[in-house]
């Protein structure tokens, strides 16, 4: 009894910490950038800083707010499905059937369909081909265990691995150029009205998730563990599979995959803030969200004008971190 | 007949490989059964079919008097608390944490009520597990592992008991813990069910043997008669005996 109090607190702190890191992120990034702007210019609505401001600078941080705590939550909740820290948004293999959708619309040479880019419909396209064929095979047999969507997924990710690669050497030049670019997933402005679909639809699909979070708890330790414990574990591996494919749909379509925010940031909330889904779910979202927003603001200003792409930026300053936070961890046996 | 569990007629295979056929036994508050049979006879499954996990082919499964299909999952939760074999060690969450899953069944609510922190600390109390309760699972003993584990399933408050093989890897001390507990259980008037290699272990604590083979029971004895027949010994291996100690308990020995 006597912990109880203190563990709240301490749950309410970070979660509140988190919330407020994603705010001043939301606040404080989109100034900076290769150029200068002025607050009292945007105030009086002048061009060309109020636009710049509004148009590039505010839709692309809250783009990779949005994107980057969608990709951060479905690791979260893959990592759990499938009791392997190594899993990330790429791992069952909707972000290879999203980019090799994205990866075909370039290659082909479409560019926009009433306005929309063709990457973002070939990646959903692409995703939810995945998901479909993905439900029919591993779900068709009674039992959906973790191994088997694993399996799935890795047999899925090489599948699209090899079309993507005929499809870029078939593809030319400049068009295989561009395919390499969306692969390593970029942060662009982009329109208020498909930020305000995307924002809807991790909204609700991440709500639903984490309305779940105490079974997510049961099923990381195990699935007869949880199974015993009450959880219906096809059904719930079946959920947490569809909206965690939304989840990254989503966001990769406007982004390109950037699935390493959805591995470094779930396993540091999990060491430093809490195991807890119920903690754990909503600071990765915040975190990850805050990160990715982080990164692309850096890859804005680290050689102006020229932009590094905000996957890059991740894997450059996230990889070593992680390895070195991995170096920190003192294993298991040697803890008191 | 009546009791908390009653199995008729229960048979299961695994594809073409029959693994249990036509099992069925009845047990009461009070019981702590021993179930034993060499590898592969079935033990497990069993368990797995009772707890909700596996569906039996034919047969079934009275919890309660109630036929378990009836039950919603989280009901059987309720009433029947398995422990698996085999549990990932390198869980990240708190001993704390782990016992507080055995709540899950009990309550809607997003966090735990006082209560269910009663339950949970009453549960480590129980299996001197207490004071490991901020430690992360990962960084206990094998010994300390299996007391959170046993203390998840006592703060269930489920009447069933299930344990599959709960004694293998720990020390002897660590077995005869275990074992006390759950016998203090049963005696309390929960039904525990212990599957087990260990034929001394059950013989000391246990007040009823099942052994399976063949996908049947083979024997079904209680311990205070385990002494009288042993043909059950022989399922095992040849070149075990059983003699009794000094303070006249059965004991297996080997030849």
């Amino acid at each position: 009894m006597s912990t109880h109090p203190q563990l709240s607190f301490v749950a309410r702190y970070s979660l509140t910490l988190s919330v407020l890191v994603f705010l001043g992120a939301a606040l404080l990034l989109p100034w900076v950038g290769a150029g200068p702007i002025s607050p009292a210019r945007v105030l009086r609505h002048q061009s060309p800083d109020y636009d710049i401001l509004l148009q590039l600078r505010v839709s692309r941080t809250l783009l990779a707010l949005v994107a980057g705590g969608a990709l951060s939550l479905a690791g979260t909740l893959f990592q759990a499905m499938l009791r392997d820290a190594l899993a990330t948004p790429y791992t069952l293999g909707i972000s290879a059937g999203a980019s090799l959708g994205a990866v075909a619309v370039i290659a082909a040479g479409w560019e926009t369909f009433l306005g929309v880019p063709m990457t973002w419909i070939g990646a959903l396209a692409g995703a939810f081909g995945v998901l479909v064929l993905a439900i029919g095979g591993a779900f068709r047999q009674r039992q959906i265990s973790a191994f088997s969507l694993l399996l799935t997924g890795i047999a899925i990710n090489s599948i699209c691995a090899a079309f993507i690669i005929i499809l870029s050497s078939f593809a030319g030049m400049s068009r295989s150029f561009s395919i390499a670019r969306w692969l390593i997933g970029s942060i662009d402005a982009t329109s208020y009205g498909s930020l305000a679909a995307l924002a809807v639809v991790v909204f609700l699909a991440s709500a639903l998730i984490l309305t779940q979070a105490r079974s997510w708890n049961l099923l990381a330790v195990g699935e007869r563990w949880a199974a015993s414990r009450g959880v219906r574990v096809g059904s719930l591996l079946a959920q947490g599979y569809v909206l965690g494919s939304i989840l990254v749909a989503g966001a990769i379509a406007l982004t390109g995959p950037i699935g390493f925010v959805g591995l470094i940031v779930p396993h540091l909330v999990r060491s430093r803030i809490s195991p807890d889904h119920r903690l754990l779910m909503p600071c990765a979202f915040f975190l990850g969200g805050a990160l990715l927003a982080l990164c692309d603001a850096l890859g804005r200003v680290v050689m102006p004008p020229a932009e590094l792409p905000a996957g890059a930026v991740l894997a450059l300053i996230g990889g070593p971190y992680l390895v070195w936070v991995i170096r920190q961890r003192v294993p298991a046996e040697e803890k008191i | 007949m009546s009791g908390l569990l009653e199995v008729q007629g229960v048979s299961f295979s695994y594809g073409s490989r029959s693994v249990l056929d036509s099992v069925t036994f009845c047990a009461g508050e009070g019981e702590f059964l021993a179930l034993l049979g060499i590898n592969g006879s079935g033990k497990s499954t069993l368990l797995d079919i009772v707890s909700g996990f596996r569906k039996p082919e034919t047969g079934l499964v009275l919890i309660g008097g109630r036929n378990q299909r009836r039950w919603k999952l989280r009901e059987i939760a309720q009433q029947v608390s398995h422990l698996p074999q085999a549990i990932h060690a390198d869980l990240p969450f708190t001993a704390k944490q782990l016992v507080a899953m055995g709540r899950y069944p009990h309550t809607d609510r997003w966090f735990e009520s006082d209560q269910d922190h009663i339950s949970i600390r009453e549960a480590m109390e129980r299996t001197s597990c207490w004071a490991q309760r901020h430690r992360s699972f990962r960084s206990l003993s094998g010994g300390e592992r299996q007391r959170v584990l046993l203390a998840a399933c006592l703060a269930q408050n489920a009447s069933t008991l299930l344990l599959d093989e709960p004694s293998t890897f720990l020390d002897i001390e660590q077995q005869l813990h275990c074992f006390s507990v759950l016998r203090e259980e049963a005696r309390g008037g929960k039904l525990c069910v212990a599957a087990t290699h260990d034929l001394n272990l059950a013989l000391t604590y246990c007040t009823r043997l099942i052994v399976l083979a063949n996908g049947v029971i083979a024997h079904d004895v209680r311990t205070a008669q385990a002494h009288d027949n042993k043909d059950w010994l022989a399922l095992f291996s040849s070149r075990l005996n059983m003699g009794k100690t000094p303070a006249g308990v059965p004991w297996v020995w080997y030849q």
